[in-house]
Formats: structure tokens, sequence, C-alpha cells
């Protein structure tokens, strides 16, 4: 049994009254991608936030590698996020910047990469991504699905442990989901571990290893998508799935 | 004679009241050495406002504008005969007195009278000159105005806080006395027929219309003490030793006759040459003088401003342990006050005010406190402008493993000022503008330029045209400047 990347033990987390997350205890382990599944505002963004601490847990426990994240000084957290990439529904590019310098921000001034080998490494993920053709372009000049393959490129620069995928096709016209999915399948083939929340029940079903299914601040369901979607335990799910198949 | 008690002088005067107790005692001490100490350090500076001709007044002496008049041969001889050398500090006559109490000038001549308020807060010297009143007015009227008292239904102006406007309000009936702060108004406003005459002093009013062919002087036949109508030197209180040093040189300039046999023809001579040519291009030195000031004015204001804006935005935006908010209160405070008092205060209080601790020349002072006013403004356009920024902005540098202060340094920061380059631009075209109240404490800049022109030319309106047509220049080609970078950064 490999030791796993992230543990999250009792995680709790309230907004004033609001408790969104209430005991979430598990693990994701390395190579593996969990798909995270549920209705509208049952804490899929917030748990996915609490991963990488950019939302602080009101208690319990996650993990990196072993290092309990919600102990931590903030100049650790800082290197620790750096091994887990975020890509955002909204893309979140930085406007003002080209493609080629949104992807060599972070290593330039975080990891202090030289320019050459950061331009170098750059042009190497555009490539990746199907876009190095657009490396000069900005931002607002791109379509959803290119300027979201930017901003995988983008963590990927990091050279990140996991990718954290909060809805990224959400904003996506249909005919531009396609090229995003293909992206993070390709990701997933070469083993990188990812936790992705998502709608694209095709994809869960093609390349999840497992479905948390999330609801109501609890991750009531984790089985493999096979046994998900064939036998779905709980009321919640089975009501959750009889609305999306329809 | 010049007596003014405005508001300004009441708002210094506080300020010396609050800060004195510091400087008291030192100046107390010094009563006795008070001339040796001037002996030693070798220069006497005389404080006085150059506005005021015969007494002092601006003048171009081989090309360069200098302080000219009967008050600065005075100066001269004195410092002749303490063995020193005279150095001359030009400044607003409301802020000559603080500028003594503060230790910013040694010694006043100014056409100033020794009234008992003054005494209180100076030491004077005998007086040196006895002026009297006239009154100016149109030639075309000379059948018609005798003296004072032939003005009723009419109105009269003066200097407003000046003893011959208190003269004119007491002395005269049913006639409106209305006040300004400087001579070459009034004498425009009589030319406007706004006025029908003018109270001042003998040897001022004689300058003007010796150099203007349709005014003309009658007596005022005010009814006044002997010591309101004479000036004398104005020195820190207690300085015994020094004082009666210098008296004997009054004495000696009274006995002799100096002051109307070598010192007013003198002085005279410059108004001659003076009023020879009074073009406005002859005067393209001195409102080059009053550019370049403003311009280094506004562009260290706007350098300093900015700095302390973002520092300010910054530390506005701290949160979390005592001392971030701590911080954070300082810096509210610090935003809201200076946001909550005129500038013109402010110029003030860095200049005497911290003048007491270190001695700051005024265009420095000037410089810190516009940077110190503008970075509360621009202070809160960087918050605004952070705030505009998408938080998604911040999470995506944070996930990527930047820190706080790199985010807001490469990402935040650079977009914020994107979306506030107009305000900030608006800032710096303002400033160009505001730069202007530093020239109550002297520093060269155009406004005080062309009050120098309009006293030195007795043109009222022409040198008020020209700064207009300058200012507009500066701030028009500005905003050119600023728009042309605007489109490129919207490119960008
Ligand atoms: N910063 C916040 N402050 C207060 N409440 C919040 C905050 N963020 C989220 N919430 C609340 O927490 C709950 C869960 O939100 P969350 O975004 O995690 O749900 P979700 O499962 O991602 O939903 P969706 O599918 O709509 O994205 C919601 O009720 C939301 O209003
Ligand atoms: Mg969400």
């Amino acid at each position: 049994m490999p030791k796993p990347v992230i543990e999250v033990e009792k995680l709790a987390k309230s907004f004033g009254d609001n408790q969104v997350l209430k005991d979430i205890t598990e693990q994701v382990n390395p190579g593996e991608v969990i798909v995270v599944i549920g209705p509208s505002g049952g804490g899929k963004s917030t748990f996915l936030r609490c991963l990488n601490l950019l939302e602080t847990p009101t208690s319990g426990k996650v993990a990196f590698e072993g290092h309990d994240l919600t102990t931590l000084d903030t100049k650790s957290v800082n290197s620790l996020r750096e091994k887990m990439g975020m890509v955002f529904q909204g893309f979140n590019l930085f406007p003002n910047m080209t493609v080629l310098e949104n992807i060599k921000l972070a290593p330039m001034k975080v990891k202090n990469t030289d320019d050459a080998s950061a331009t170098k490494r750059a042009h190497e993920l555009l490539q990746r991504v199907g876009l190095d053709d657009h490396a000069d372009a900005f931002p607002d000049s791109l379509s959803g699905g290119q300027a979201q393959r930017v901003a995988i490129a983008r963590a990927l620069a990091m050279d990140p442990e996991v990718l954290l995928f909060d809805e990224p096709t959400s904003a996506l016209d249909p005919e531009m989901v396609g090229e995003v999915l293909n992206v993070m399948q390709e990701l997933a083939k070469e083993g990188m571990t990812m936790v992705v929340v998502t709608h694209e029940m095709g994809f869960a079903k093609s390349v999840g290893d497992r479905i948390w299914f999330m609801a109501d601040g609890y991750i009531q369901e984790n089985n493999t998508p096979e046994a998900f979607f064939a036998n779905p335990e709980t009321d919640r799910a089975k009501d959750f799935l009889s609305k999306i198949l329809m | 004679m010049k007596k003014r008690v405005g508001l300004l002088l009441a708002i210094m005067t506080a300020f010396v009241m609050l800060v004195m107790p510091l400087g008291n005692t030192t100046h107390a001490q010094a009563a006795d050495n008070s001339l040796e100490k001037i002996q030693k350090k070798g220069v006497l500076v005389m404080g006085t406002s150059p506005d005021y001709p015969p007494y002092e007044f601006q003048a171009t002496v081989n090309g360069k504008s200098t302080v000219v008049g009967m008050d600065v041969q005075i100066g001269k001889k004195v410092a002749k005969d303490l063995g020193v050398k005279l150095k001359i500090k030009s400044m607003s006559f409301d802020s000559l007195l603080v500028a003594l109490q503060t230790g910013k000038v040694d010694m006043i001549i100014s056409g100033m009278n020794p009234t008992p308020a003054r005494r209180k807060n100076v030491s004077f010297t005998h007086t040196y000159y006895q002026g009297g009143y006239d009154i100016v007015i149109n030639k075309t009227d000379k059948a018609k105005y005798k003296n004072k008292d032939s003005f009723g239904g009419g109105t009269l102006g003066a200097q407003t806080g000046t003893t011959q406007y208190n003269a004119a309000k007491s002395q005269t009936k049913n006639t409106t006395v209305k006040g300004m702060t400087s001579q070459s108004d009034l004498i425009l406003a009589l030319q406007s027929h706004k006025l029908d005459g003018v109270a001042m002093e003998k040897p001022s009013a004689e300058a003007y219309v010796s150099n203007n062919k349709q005014l003309a002087a009658i007596p005022s036949d005010f009814n006044m003490s002997s010591s309101a109508t004479s000036s004398a030197i104005a020195f820190r209180k207690g300085s015994t030793s020094l004082v009666n040093k210098v008296n004997k040189t009054v004495d000696q300039i009274k006995k002799e006759n100096l002051v109307k046999k070598d010192y007013l023809p003198a002085a005279g001579k410059y108004l001659k040459t003076n009023t020879v040519n009074t073009s406005m291009t002859h005067y393209w030195k001195a409102f080059l003088t009053g550019i370049e000031y403003t311009l280094i004015i506004t562009v260290c204001s706007v350098f300093f401003g900015f700095i302390i804006g973002i520092i300010l935005a910054l530390a506005r935006m701290a949160r979390g342990n005592f001392f971030k908010n701590l911080l954070r209160w300082v810096a509210t405070a610090y935003v809201e006050f200076i946001r909550g008092t005129p500038m013109m205060v402010q110029v003030m209080f860095v200049y005497f005010g911290l003048g007491l601790f270190v001695n700051l020349p005024a265009l420095t002072s000037g410089i810190i406190a516009i940077s110190l006013n503008s970075g509360a403004y621009v202070a809160e356009y960087i918050r605004g402008g952070i705030n505009s920024v998408d938080v998604g902005q911040t999470e995506a540098a944070r996930s990527l493993g930047m820190s706080n202060g790199k985010t807001m340094r490469y990402v935040i920061l650079p977009q914020a000022l994107k979306n506030i380059w107009p305000s900030l631009g608006n800032e710096f075209i303002t400033l160009i503008k505001d730069s202007s109240i530093v020239s109550i404490i002297g520093v060269t800049e155009l406004i005080y330029q062309s009050n120098i022109v309009r006293s030195d030319t007795y043109r009222g309106v022409a040198p008020i045209v020209v700064i207009m047509v300058l200012y507009f220049i500066l701030t028009f080609t500005a905003s050119r400047i600023l728009n042309y970078f605007e489109r490129k950064m919207q490119h960008a």
C-alpha cells in the first residue's frame, strides 16, 4: 500500500453559522484520479480549496505528503502549495500578461528559475496543450477552451505532485469541453494525481479511479465509477443521478 | 503699515504656541549672547515680504530677480555694522513673525510697525522710518476727491489687516471699505473702477503714481499716532544685546537722514528701471523659474506621494495580529486626518512646525508637505484599485505557491495601477495646480513669480493671464501625455 499524497481527517469548515463541511476523512493515493461530484452548494469547491488551504479549515487535519498544513507557518504552506496546482472554473489567467508570461511568472518569482529555462519549459508545456502558436497572445484574445488549457499549462509549470480542478469545463461552450477534457485525460494517463470536481459524468466514468459523492457537508459515497453509477447506495446519490442523467 | 492679523497668522501662532515650550527656553537663555551668536555665525538672515515697494520688492538686477528696496539697504547697513554677511529670505508677510520665532530668520525688516501686540512676542529696535498715508485715485477723479472724507457713498480699498485698512474703516463715514491682500490687486481694482480710492503708505503711493500716469495721490488725513506709522526692525524676544547694538545703527540712519537721502532714491531707481519695460516677455525668465519650480514640486510630490500612497494602502489592508491591526489603525487615522485638514495648513506645519526641530528649506518643506498630502489621496485610489481586482487573481497566484507579498507585487498591483491610472493622472494634474500653495512659504513657483512680476510692473492683469495660459499649457500637455500612456496600457 503506497503512502497517501493527501490525507484528510475530520475536516470541518463553517462560514459563520453555515456549516459547509461537517466531518470528512479521506485519502488520495499517488497517481489516483478522484472525481468529486454532488449537488450545487454541497461544499465541493470549499472542500477542494481546503486541500491547498486557500480556505482555512475550521477544524480537522489536511496533510500533504505527511505534513499537516493546518499546523504549518505561512512560508511552509506557500512552498507546499507549489506542489498542488489548481485549475479554476473561471481560468483566472493574469489578463495583463501574455500566455507565455502567465506560465513563466511563478517559476521565475517563486522558484527563481532563470528566464531562458522558464521560457523553454513554458513552450514545452504549451506544445503539450496544443497552444504554442498562442504564446504571445493576451488572455482576452483566447477562447474559453484555449484559456483553460493555458491555465493547466500554468499549473503544470510548477511541476506539481497533485492537480486540483474545480469544474474546469463548466464555463465553456459545449464544443470546447472536449479539448480540455482530452488534456486532463492525457495527464491522468501519465500518472498525475488529480482531484477533479466536475459535472462531466462521461469523464468521471472513463478517467476517474474513484468517485466521491459529496452532499450536505459529507462525502456520502466513496466508490469506483462502475459501482457508483451502477449501484448508488444512498438515496441522496440516487436522486442526484436521476436528475443529471435525465 | 502692514499689520495683518488674519486667520493664517492665528493658525501659525497656534503652531508656535504648541511647540514653543521647547523653543522658548533656548531663546530665553540666548538673551544675553544673541549678539555674540550672530557674530559667531557670521550671517544675519533677514526676513522680508518683497511685495511692498519701495520698502521691499523684487527687481531684475543684472538679469537676476533680486530683492531690493529701502529696507534692504537698512538690512545691509545693519549687517555691515555687525560685521556679518546679510542673507535675505523672502516669504509672505503673514509668515514673518512665526519665521522669526522659529529661528528661520534672525530679524524682520519689512515695513513692520511696532504695535503693542507685536511687542509682546518680539523685540523691536527704535523706529527707522516715519511714514504716513495717502489715498491713490484715478487722475480723472482728481477734482472730485480731497481727502478721506470725500468718499461718502463710494468705496475705499486697503490691504487687509493693515493699519490703513482699520483707519479707513473707523475714520470714514458712509464709505464702504474693501480689503484685498495685495497692493497690485487694489490698484487694478481702482483702475477698473471697482474702487474709488486706495489707502496706502506714502512711499508706496508715490511709487505707484510716479510709475502710472493714470493715477494720482491725495493726502489721507487719517488721524494716527506716530507709532502706527513707523517702521522698526524686529528681533527675537529678549535679544537685548543685539537690539542695543542695532539701535546704534538705526540712530545713525535717522541722524544722517539716510532713508530720505540715500535709500529711497536708490529704491526709486529700481522702480524706474523696472517699469521701463513692463512687457511680459521681458519677464520670461521669472516665469520660466516659476514653471521650473512648479514642475519640480509636482514631479517630486507625485513620486513620493505615490510611494507613500502604496505603503498607506497596504497598511490599511493589513489584518491579523495586534501589530497589523495597529498599523491599519494608524494608516487609517493618517489618511482621515490629512484629508480632513487644508493643504495650506499642512504646508505651514511642515515648514514652521517641523522647522523647530530640523531646519528644512522652503522647497523641501513644500515637497514633503505635498507628498504627505498626496499620499493620503493616492492611498485611497490604490486601495480602490486593489479591491477592484478579481479575487480569482489572488487565488490563482496563491495556488501557484506565490506568497502574499509576491502576489501583491507581481499580480495584483500591476492590474490595480492599470485600473486607477486615470485617477492617478488626475492627481498629477491636480498637483500641478495645487502646488501653488507653497508660494506662501516663499517657494518661487509660478504663483509666487507672478506676484513678483505684478508688484514689479504694476500691471495687475497681464501676469495673471500669462500664468493662466502657462498653467493650462502644463496641465493640457500633462493630460495628453497621460492619455497616450493610458491608451498604450489598454492595448497591453
Ligand atoms: N467565502 C464564503 N463565505 C460564506 N459562505 C460561503 C463562502 N464560500 C462558500 N460559501 C457557502 O458554502 C456553501 C458551499 O459552497 P461551495 O461553493 O463549496 O459549493 P459547491 O458544491 O462547490 O457548489 P457549486 O456546484 O455551485 O459550485 C454554499 O452555501 C456557499 O454559499
Ligand atoms: Mg463550486
